[in-house]
């Protein structure tokens, strides 16, 4: 359990490139580019030092999440970015796609005529999917956390009245 | 502010419930999430004179009861093709809250809404095949891929997002589109790491097709369900699963064509 400051300055770097690169997919203006190179870099930096000091992948997801969360709620106003934005564009780059893929590359070989260890190709491919499963829903959760807390819910609809009970 | 109308005729109920829920179709179709469109469609049916306004979004559809003046209303509207389009996301919220701030009104919101669509700004194809190319190989990179495939990757990918848009545009099926890319984009990237010595050819594969992975609809539909959604939350999961699936049998597929994998 030590930090190496090489492999984070290396993953921050490719995960900042990673999300600038899907930012211009979801067509994000080429201003706001930058901050979704920021958002992605943060969410890469602190993945790989959670990874590093011992946590899983999804452990570390979740604080990568919920600190690009926090930090895209505090900053958003400055920005002038939606919140929205900053969150999906920050957090693609730790979307399993590769582990989904694999997984179901797994069931695939499981089905083949003659199965190569199938007994330990099951294991893996569920092990893949049980991964896919918890670091998507460990994102997800991590990103709404601090909206959830902080937002100020502006009050705007006009709920209908109930009919007054009638005796 | 807008004054709502004192005596809202059938028609113009009619007329708030059909261009709240355009908003509603421009900010499904451009990737937000439930909760943005609940909102965004209540503010602007509010702004334009509804005393109260239900809505159900579904995956493919949109329906609304507006109230006004004693009558209410209640209409469906069909929703396209749901992508992801920020800029798009943005000039739509903007319009609404011009509507709150009485800047446009019904006559004129519609036209706006029409004009927005039309005007708003992308990145250039060639752009956004490069960004993305570039992206794939960043992944690549996290995932652990070597220098000499690193290029490899870049290029199947830029290749991949090309073919995508010209699919795109031709309206083949999304999932048959993304075993097409996959395929071609997995093969590319599989020959080209080979040939320059990699040894991380199979990951390299998996990196090149990593731009169908659909990160906004699998997030989004956490949050559907997370606010309260679990409807729209399923649907777009399965949708998630389902191209998962066929971008997988693309890379299968080029793994048996290249002796690679398992």
């Amino acid at each position: 359990m030590h930090i190496e400051l090489a492999k984070i300055l290396h993953q921050t770097l490719f995960g900042a490139l990673a999300a600038i690169g899907f930012g211009v997919l979801f067509n994000i203006s080429r201003k706001n580019l930058l901050w979704c190179g920021v958002a992605g870099g943060l969410a890469l930096a602190v993945r790989t030092v959670g990874l590093q000091l011992g946590g899983s992948l999804e452990s570390a997801s979740f604080a990568a999440a919920l600190a690009v969360g926090a930090v895209v709620q505090m900053f958003q106003e400055k920005i002038g970015v939606s919140r929205n934005t900053l969150d999906v564009a920050g957090c693609i780059p730790m979307v399993p796609g590769g582990f989904a893929a694999k997984a179901i590359l797994g069931l695939f070989a499981l089905t083949a005529p003659v199965p190569i260890e199938p007994d330990k190709t099951l294991i893996v491919s569920v092990e893949y999917f049980l991964r896919v499963t918890f670091t998507i829903g460990a994102i997800g959760t991590g990103l709404a956390i601090p909206s959830l807390l902080l937002r100020v819910r502006r009050s705007i609809s006009k709920e209908t009245p109930l009919p007054a009970a009638k005796p | 502010m807008h004054q709502p109308q004192t005596q809202a005729a059938p028609q113009s109920i009619e007329d708030i419930a059909m261009v709240s829920m355009e908003f509603g179709k421009l900010l499904m179709e451009s990737g937000a999430a439930s909760a943005i469109v609940d909102e965004y469609v209540t503010r602007v049916a509010t702004a334009l004179g509804a005393e109260s306004v239900d809505l159900r979004i579904g995956y493919a559809s949109l329906a609304i009861t507006v109230r006004a003046n004693g009558s209410g209303m209640a209409r469906m509207r069909r929703v396209g093709g749901i992508g992801v389009n920020q800029r798009l996301d943005q000039a739509v919220r903007q319009c609404a809250r011009r509507i709150e701030s009485g800047e446009l009104n019904m006559s004129t919101a519609a036209d706006e809404l029409k004009r927005v669509v039309r005007e708003t700004p992308r990145h250039p194809g060639w752009f956004v095949d490069i960004a993305v190319g570039l992206a794939c190989a960043s992944f690549g990179r996290l995932l652990g891929v070597d220098w000499p495939a690193f290029g490899f990757v870049f290029a199947a990918a830029t290749i991949g997002q090309f073919i995508r848009r010209r699919l795109i545009a031709r309206q083949v099926n999304v999932f048959i589109a993304a075993t097409l890319i996959s395929f071609v984009a997995s093969v590319l990237s599989g020959i080209g790491s080979r040939l320059a010595g990699s040894m991380t050819v199979d990951t390299a594969m998996t990196a090149a097709v990593l731009l169908l992975v659909p990160g906004v609809p699998s997030l989004n539909a956490q949050y559907d369900i997370l606010n309260g959604r679990p409807t729209l939350g399923s649907a777009r999961a399965v949708w998630v699963v389902v191209i998962l699936i066929f971008l997988t049998i693309g890379v299968w597929l080029g793994q048996m064509a290249l002796g690679e994998g398992r």
